[in-house]
């Protein structure tokens, strides 16, 4: 049938698949050991599962993860698609909280795979930055202020979409507030992070099939059911 | 004298979603004039297919009348503040009938007019226009996406001045011109080497040599089958290529040109053209293989090969075990 075809697939040129970088920006410090910590790996772990599942995400997504533990913020996934690197890392809890030193790392990672993609002519879409902690940042505050500077100037410059996430009681959602000056950060219900990530890896999905002028709605209202505005 | 050929599939996630195809294409000839316009409706602008098959209508309708006077202006600038002002307001016209918003008819816009040996071409958003000139695919106008893939310029957008291109010149030795979508892109626009794939050189000599409403067939069948598995998103072109020569059908042509046609690096046999030749007439009305095989006298398995041979080269079609010609015979 195809050789009788006009247009042959050996004829196609071959583009590669514009991305959509993820970065989660996780929260690792000791007050996440535990139950935290655990179901965060399971979340992280079936969301990675579910944008493997899903034909078009499993190419376009690219996800890196930055944690912040310990004394200071460390890139344990750079920006990759899941055909590449498939598995979920094991996070542990311990340490401090330099949220202000992980969201710049970050910032940075995108910026530099983002250059990478113009380099190497790949279309991508905006970025997702996902950040999620249990407490409030006890980093350089200057770093801190810097970071949210520069995610509320990229977010407004329409360059980043934002997810603050607050977990548990002692989350400082004020701290989160400032990182995101379009939608109010979520938190989270209880430790129901298998919600939040199945709903991410959903959004990732419509997002990597949207054509020019298809505003992705996100599904702001489909999470309530998981997180409190 | 130019032939066109055109084509516009819906895209599977819009298949599954239940949204009309979004892209839109129109050709028109008149008053001397020939003109392909493609337009591909904004993604979630609800009306945008409408928006997207108005404005390929009215532009090519646009230039079939203006276009002297559009080609004589010395002022690009103005040129283009005319057609956006033109455009805005057929678009606010039919919003009006559709009782919807400006917005919600956005799309973008191609296209290329042809008169005598000017042209006048224009591009609104992405997508891209390709000309074919010294056998050689080339680029006249490339995508204007924003920074981010699903992002790019509209008929309605506030920048559509700063962005739009308009380029005029002349013919000379244009053989053709191409328009496509972002859908079609994906197969046939390689966006890192900005280079168009080869298949469309052979599209635009098929065109001028295979009956009109075979070749969109073919056209459409190949994008249903091999482009539009590609991408998820509508996809769509349109061709014009110069029938300078104006192609005399097959049995009016020389055995030169035969050989070229039939594509044999070497020249053959006066007995094997004659093969051909017969082929070909013997396939003016279907039949299938050993039908034909009966008519050369050739058995069947013989025969197949030379059968093969047309249907790859795609001067006939087979369909379940019948095959036709599609070659412009006369």
């Amino acid at each position: 049938m195809d050789n009788n075809l006009l247009v042959r697939l050996e004829d196609l040129v071959n583009n590669p698949t514009a991305r959509v970088p993820v970065c989660l920006c996780l929260d690792t410090s000791g007050s996440m050991d535990g139950q935290p910590i655990n179901e965060l790996n399971e979340g992280v772990r079936l969301f990675y599962e579910a944008i493997k599942e899903d034909e078009t995400a499993l190419y376009s997504a690219e996800i890196s993860i930055v944690i912040f533990g310990g004394n200071n913020a460390e890139c344990i996934a750079d920006f990759a698609s899941l055909e590449l690197q498939p598995n979920a890392p094991k996070l542990s809890a311990g340490g401090m909280t330099p949220m202000g030193e992980a969201v710049n790392m970050a910032l940075d990672l995108i910026e530099r795979r983002k250059d990478e993609y113009k380099d190497r002519g790949v279309d991508y879409y905006q970025p997702w930055l996902v950040l999620m902690t249990d407490g409030e940042p006890n980093g350089d505050k200057s770093e801190l202020s810097r970071a949210i500077n520069r995610t509320v100037e990229t977010v407004n410059q329409k360059k980043l979409t934002v997810f603050p996430i607050g977990i548990g009681a002692y989350a400082d959602m004020n701290v989160l507030g400032q990182f995101s000056p379009k939608r109010p950060p979520l938190k989270l219900q209880g430790l129901k992070f298998r919600e939040f990530f199945a709903w991410l890896s959903k959004s990732v999905s419509k997002t990597s099939q949207s054509t020019p002028g298809e505003s992705v709605k996100l599904d702001v209202e489909g999470i309530k059911g998981w997180g409190e505005l | 004298m130019w032939k066109m050929v055109q084509c516009a599939v819906q895209g599977r996630s819009h298949i599954k979603t239940d949204i009309p195809c979004q892209d839109k294409t129109y050709t028109l000839v008149k008053n001397g004039v020939n003109v392909i316009a493609l337009a591909d409706g904004a993604g979630s602008a609800k009306f945008s297919h409408y928006g997207a098959e108005r404005i390929t209508r009215f532009i090519c309708d646009d230039f079939s009348e203006n276009f002297d006077s559009y080609f004589a202006a010395e002022d690009g600038a103005s040129v283009k503040k005319e057609l956006v002002s033109k455009i805005v307001a057929e678009l606010d016209d039919l919003s009006k009938e559709l009782n919807c918003s400006l917005k919600e008819l956005a799309s973008t816009l191609l296209f290329v007019a042809v008169k005598e040996n000017q042209f006048i071409l224009s591009h609104i958003g992405d997508g891209v226009i390709g000309y074919l000139k010294d056998n050689d695919l080339k680029i006249a106008s490339q995508p204007e996406n924003g920074e981010f893939t699903n992002t790019t310029v509209f008929t309605t957008s506030k920048d559509v001045l700063a962005t739009m291109k308009l380029i005029k010149g002349n013919i000379g030795d244009i053989q053709g011109f191409v328009l496509m979508s972002d859908g079609t892109e994906v197969s046939l626009y390689n966006k890192r080497e900005k280079k168009l794939a080869d298949v469309l050189k052979k599209i635009m000599s098929l065109c001028l040599v295979i009956l009109p409403q075979k070749m969109e067939e073919q056209l459409l069948s190949s994008f249903e089958s091999v482009i539009k598995q590609a991408t998820t998103d509508d996809c769509s072109i349109v061709l014009m290529a110069n029938d300078k020569d104006s192609f005399p059908g097959y049995k009016n042509l020389s055995n030169v040109e035969k050989n070229k046609l039939l594509d044999f690096r070497v020249f053959v046999s006066k007995k094997c053209l004659r093969r051909y030749d017969e082929i070909l007439k013997g396939l003016e009305c279907e039949r299938t293989l050993k039908d034909i095989s009966r008519i050369i006298h050739l058995k069947p398995r013989f025969t197949k090969k030379h059968l093969d041979k047309l249907l790859q080269l795609n001067l006939i079609e087979k369909k379940g075990t019948r095959y036709h010609t599609i070659i412009i015979m006369n």
